[in-house]
C-alpha cells in the first residue's frame, strides 16, 4: 500500500470520488443449458399427454368430457409455458453468454439458436410431436457449444424422465 | 480489468487528456456506461474507428460488457484518461 493510496483514501473520505466499474451489469458468469433442455423435455412429454388422451366419444357423459377438457387444457398451458421458458433461455445464453469469440469457434450459432426460437414458437402454436423433439435437439446442440466453449466434452444419454429422449451431458472431470 | 486494476484501486483520471489529441489504442479510459449514463466504466480502448468514436474492451474478455455488447462509444462520453493507479 503506497503513501499515494493512503492519501487518496484520506481524499476519498473526506470527498468520496465516483466509482468507475470495470463491469456494467452484474457478471454474475452463471450460466447453463439445461434450463432449455429440461424444458424443451417438458415439451415433449405434454405432446406425449396430449396424444395419449382419450377423446370422448359420442356417448360420453358430460363428467367424462369436462374431465377430458379439463386434463386437455393443463397439458396445453403447461407446453405453452414451457415452449416459452425454453426460448427465453435460449435467449439469454445467446444474448448473455455467447461472445464473438465463441461465433469464431462455432460460426453455425446464430443460425442455430434463430432456427430453435423459430422451432419453440412452432412447438408452442401446434401440437406437433416433431417441433417438441426438434426443439429438444436444437437445446442439446447449443448445449453442446455451451460445454465446448467451458472446455468440457459431452455425453449423449438417454435422460432419465418418462420421455426418455437422448440429452446432451457435460462430462464434469 | 484485472491484472491492470484490481477491485478497491485507486485511478487518477486527466479529463483534458483528449482535449488536444484523440484516444490511442491501448489506453485506459473512464467512459459513461451507456447503458447507465450516471455510472462510470473503466476500460480499455481497442480501436479509434475515426475521430469522433472510439471502441472499448475489458481486459478479461469472457466477464467484461464493453463494446462488444453495447457499440462503440463517443468522444463525448470519455471522461478521461487514467493517468495514475494507485494501490
Amino acid at each position: 500500500m503506497s503513501l499515494l493510496y493512503l492519501l487518496a483514501r484520506w481524499l476519498d473520505r473526506i470527498s468520496p470520488a465516483p466509482i468507475a466499474y470495470a463491469h456494467c451489469d452484474i457478471p454474475c458468469g452463471i450460466y447453463d443449458p439445461h434450463h432449455a433442455q429440461l424444458a424443451a423435455h417438458t415439451v415433449v412429454r405434454m405432446v406425449d399427454l396430449i396424444n395419449q388422451l382419450d377423446k370422448p366419444g359420442a356417448s360420453a357423459t358430460p363428467e367424462q368430457r369436462q374431465e377430458y377438457t379439463n386434463k386437455l387444457a393443463r397439458y396445453i398451458a403447461t407446453k405453452e409455458q414451457h415452449s416459452e421458458i425454453a426460448k427465453n433461455e435460449l435467449r439469454i445464453l445467446w444474448a448473455d453468454y455467447f461472445k464473438p469469440e465463441h461465433l469464431k469457434t462455432f460460426p453455425e450459432l446464430h443460425d442455430l439458436v434463430w432456427k430453435a426460437l423459430k422451432t419453440g414458437s412452432k412447438a408452442r402454436q401446434e401440437i406437433n410431436l416433431q417441433a417438441a423433439e426438434d426443439l429438444l435437439k436444437a437445446t442439446n446442440d447449443i448445449a453442446s457449444i455451451f460445454w465446448k466453449t467451458k472446455g468440457f466434452e459431452t455425453i449423449t444419454a438417454k435422460a432419465p424422465y418418462p420421455t426418455e429422449r437422448l440429452t446432451v451431458y457435460p462430462k464434469f472431470k | 480489468m484485472r491484472p491492470a486494476l484490481e477491485p478497491g484501486d485507486y485511478v487518477l483520471v486527466n479529463r483534458w487528456a483528449y482535449k488536444f489529441h484523440p484516444p490511442v489504442k491501448g489506453d485506459l479510459v473512464v467512459v459513461q456506461d451507456p447503458e447507465t449514463p450516471q455510472r462510470f466504466l473503466v476500460k480499455r480502448v481497442f480501436d479509434v474507428p475515426d475521430a469522433t468514436q472510439i471502441r472499448v474492451a475489458g481486459d478479461n474478455a469472457d466477464r467484461s460488457r464493453d463494446s462488444r455488447a453495447f457499440g462503440p462509444i463517443s468522444l463525448r462520453e470519455i471522461v478521461g484518461k487514467v493517468w495514475i493507479r494507485l494501490r
